[in-house]
C-alpha cells in the first residue's frame, strides 16, 4: 500500500511537468490551429540548455537560474520558428503546417545529433529527498512540480489579466475581428508560438534535473503531450494540466503491478478510448 | 465641411472575380453616410477593401488627408478607422467586458477607457448587466449591441457599420437606429451599410446606392429617397 502511494505521488509530481509540456502544444494549437511537430526537439533543447548552463562541464549556473535563461531562449526560438516556418502557411491546409514544423523537428534533431551525439547525458544535480509519512519524495521532482504549477498559474494570470494575454485569447477566438479592433494579429501569433515553445523548453529543463536524456528524448515527451492534449481537450490549458496528472498517475501506478514496458500501451489505449468516447477531451466543449 | 475619409476609384474582388468597379465615396465630418443596395452587390467587399482585409486592385483610401490604402487592418483601426463587421464577429469565448476591452486595445482608446465604458454602458444598459457573461451566450440583439459598443470603445474617427439590422427583430432595429441618431448628434462620422434601404435613407445625411459593384446614384438622402428609380427598385413604392 505504502509503495502504491509513493509511486502515485511520484507519478503525480511528474504529471505536473508533463502537463506543462502539453500546455505548450495546446496553446499553439488553440491559437493558430497548428500542430507543432517541433515540440519534442524543443523539449530536448530545454534539456540541453540546462546541461550546457548548469551541467558538470557547463557554464556553472545553478540549474534553476539556468531554467530562467532557458525560458527566454525558448521564447526567442519560438519567434524564430514562427516567422521561418509557420507564418506563411497559416492559411494553408493542415498538411503544410505538419510538414513545415516536422522539417524544423528534423533540423533540430540533425544539428543536435551532430553537435551532442546521441549518447545519454545527465545533469548531476540533487536536492536530496523529503520524507512525508512513509512516502519519500525526490527533492528535484518536488521542486519541478512546484515550478510547473507556478508557471501554470503565471500563464493563467498572463492570459486572463494582461492586455497581451487577452489579445492572444481574442486572436485565438476570431483573428479577423482582432485585426479590426487594432490588435496586431501577426505579433500576437508569434508571441503565442514563443510561449508554446517556452513551455516546451521549460518542461525539458525540469525533466533534465532528474532524468538522463539525449537529443532524441524529446520525442517520448512529445508523444505524451499528444496523449495529454487529447485527454484534456485540444486548446485547453487546464485540460492539459489535468491530462498531465492523469498520465503521471498512470506512470506511477502501472509499474507497481505490471512491467514498465506496459506503460505506453496503457497510455495509448487511453488515448484511443478517449478519441472514440469523447473526442473533444475531458474538459473540451461539446 | 471637411472630408474625413475619401475612397477613390476602388476596384477589387476575390481571385479572378471582380466585385467592385471604380467605386468612389466621401465621408464628411460629423455626417452619417449610408451605402445601400441589395444583397450581393459588393457593399461588404467595399468595407473589407477599405479596411485592407481585401486588397484593392485599383484606387486608394485617403483618411485624414493621408493615403492609408496599404496599411494593415490593425494599423487602420488604431488610427481611428473602425469597422463593426457583418455577422458581429464577437470574441464569443470572452465576456462582454473583455470584448469591450479588446475594442479599446489601441493606445488612443486605452487612455479614455473608463470614460468610454461609462458612455457605452449608458447607451446600452443591458451590457452593463451582462458584463461578465460570455458573448457567445447572448441573444442576437445583445450581440449586435456588443459589436457596436466594442466599435465605439475604439474611439473611432470614422465608424463603419456593416448590416446593423440584419437578422434582428424590428423593435431592436428601431432601438439601434435610435442609437445611430444619438451618435450622429454627438458628431461621430459614420458610414452605414444597409440592405434596409428605407431605414438607412431615413437616418442618414447622404447616401450612395450601389448596384452591380458600381455606385449608381448618390446624393443627399432625402433626394435619393425621392428618386423614382430608387423608389421603384428599393422602396417598393
Amino acid at each position: 500500500m505504502d509503495h502504491l502511494v509513493a509511486s502515485l505521488a511520484d507519478g503525480l509530481l511528474l504529471g505536473f511537468v508533463y502537463g506543462l509540456a502539453a500546455m505548450g502544444l495546446t496553446i499553439i494549437f488553440g491559437v493558430m490551429d497548428v500542430v507543432n511537430l517541433a515540440h519534442g526537439p524543443l523539449i530536448a533543447l530545454g534539456m540541453f540548455g540546462i546541461l550546457l548552463l548548469a551541467g558538470a562541464s557547463g557554464a556553472g549556473l545553478h540549474p534553476y537560474v539556468a531554467l530562467i535563461v532557458v525560458a527566454f531562449i525558448g521564447l526567442a526560438f519560438g519567434f524564430i520558428i514562427y516567422f521561418i516556418a509557420v507564418h506563411r502557411i497559416l492559411e494553408a491546409p493542415h498538411l503544410s503546417s505538419l510538414l513545415s514544423t516536422f522539417s524544423i523537428n528534423m533540423m533540430i534533431i540533425g544539428v543536435g545529433t551532430a553537435v551532442f551525439t546521441t549518447s545519454p547525458q545527465n545533469v548531476e544535480f540533487s536536492l536530496g529527498s523529503v520524507q512525508i509519512g512513509s512516502v519519500t519524495l525526490l527533492g528535484t521532482r518536488l521542486v519541478a512540480a512546484l515550478i510547473a504549477l507556478s508557471v501554470t498559474g503565471l500563464l493563467y494570470l498572463f492570459l486572463y489579466r494582461t492586455p497581451p494575454g487577452k489579445a492572444i485569447r481574442a486572436v485565438a477566438n476570431n483573428r479577423a475581428a482582432a485585426e479590426l479592433m487594432g490588435i496586431p494579429a501577426t505579433q500576437t501569433l508569434a508571441l503565442s508560438f514563443g510561449i508554446g515553445s517556452m513551455l516546451a523548453m521549460l518542461s525539458g529543463g525540469l525533466i533534465a534535473t532528474f532524468f538522463s536524456f539525449n537529443i532524441l528524448s524529446g520525442g517520448i515527451y512529445e508523444l505524451k503531450s499528444f496523449v495529454i492534449v487529447v485527454l484534456g481537450g485540444l486548446g485547453n490549458p487546464t485540460g492539459a494540466l489535468l491530462g498531465g496528472l492523469i498520465l503521471g498517475a498512470i506512470e506511477g501506478i502501472v509499474p507497481t503491478f505490471m512491467p514498465v514496458s506496459w506503460v505506453p500501451v496503457i497510455e495509448f489505449l487511453l488515448f484511443v478510448i478517449i478519441m472514440v468516447v469523447r473526442p473533444s477531451g475531458l474538459l473540451g466543449e461539446r | 465641411m471637411t472630408t474625413v475619409m475619401e475612397v477613390n476609384g476602388i476596384a477589387s474582388g476575390y481571385g479572378e472575380v471582380q466585385i467592385l468597379w471604380n467605386v468612389s465615396l466621401k465621408l464628411e465630418k460629423g455626417k452619417l453616410t449610408s451605402l445601400v443596395g441589395s444583397n450581393g452587390v459588393g457593399k461588404t467587399t467595399l468595407l473589407k477593401t477599405i479596411m485592407g482585409l481585401v486588397k484593392p486592385w485599383q484606387g486608394n483610401v485617403v483618411f485624414h488627408g493621408k493615403d492609408i490604402t496599404g496599411l494593415a487592418p490593425h494599423t487602420k483601426a488604431s488610427q481611428g478607422l473602425v469597422l463593426v463587421p457583418e455577422g458581429r464577429q464577437l470574441f464569443t469565448d470572452m465576456s462582454v467586458y473583455e470584448n469591450l476591452e479588446m475594442g479599446a486595445f489601441s493606445k488612443r482608446s486605452k487612455a479614455n477607457f473608463h470614460q468610454n465604458l461609462e458612455k457605452v454602458y449608458d447607451m446600452f444598459p443591458r451590457l452593463k448587466e451582462r458584463a461578465s457573461q460570455k458573448t457567445g451566450t447572448l441573444s442576437g440583439g445583445e450581440q449586435q449591441m456588443v459589436a457596436v459598443a466594442r466599435g465605439l470603445m475604439s474611439e473611432p474617427d470614422v465608424l463603419m457599420i456593416d448590416e446593423l439590422s440584419l437578422g434582428l427583430a424590428p423593435f431592436l432595429v428601431l432601438d439601434l437606429f435610435e442609437i445611430l441618431r444619438r451618435l450622429r448628434k454627438e458628431g461621430l462620422t459614420m458610414l452605414l451599410v444597409e440592405q434596409n434601404v428605407q431605414m438607412a435613407l431615413a437616418v442618414s445625411d447622404y447616401a450612395y446606392v450601389v448596384a452591380d459593384g458600381r455606385v449608381e446614384i448618390e446624393g443627399p438622402s432625402n433626394e435619393v429617397a425621392a428618386n423614382a428609380k430608387v423608389r421603384e427598385a428599393y422602396l417598393g413604392i
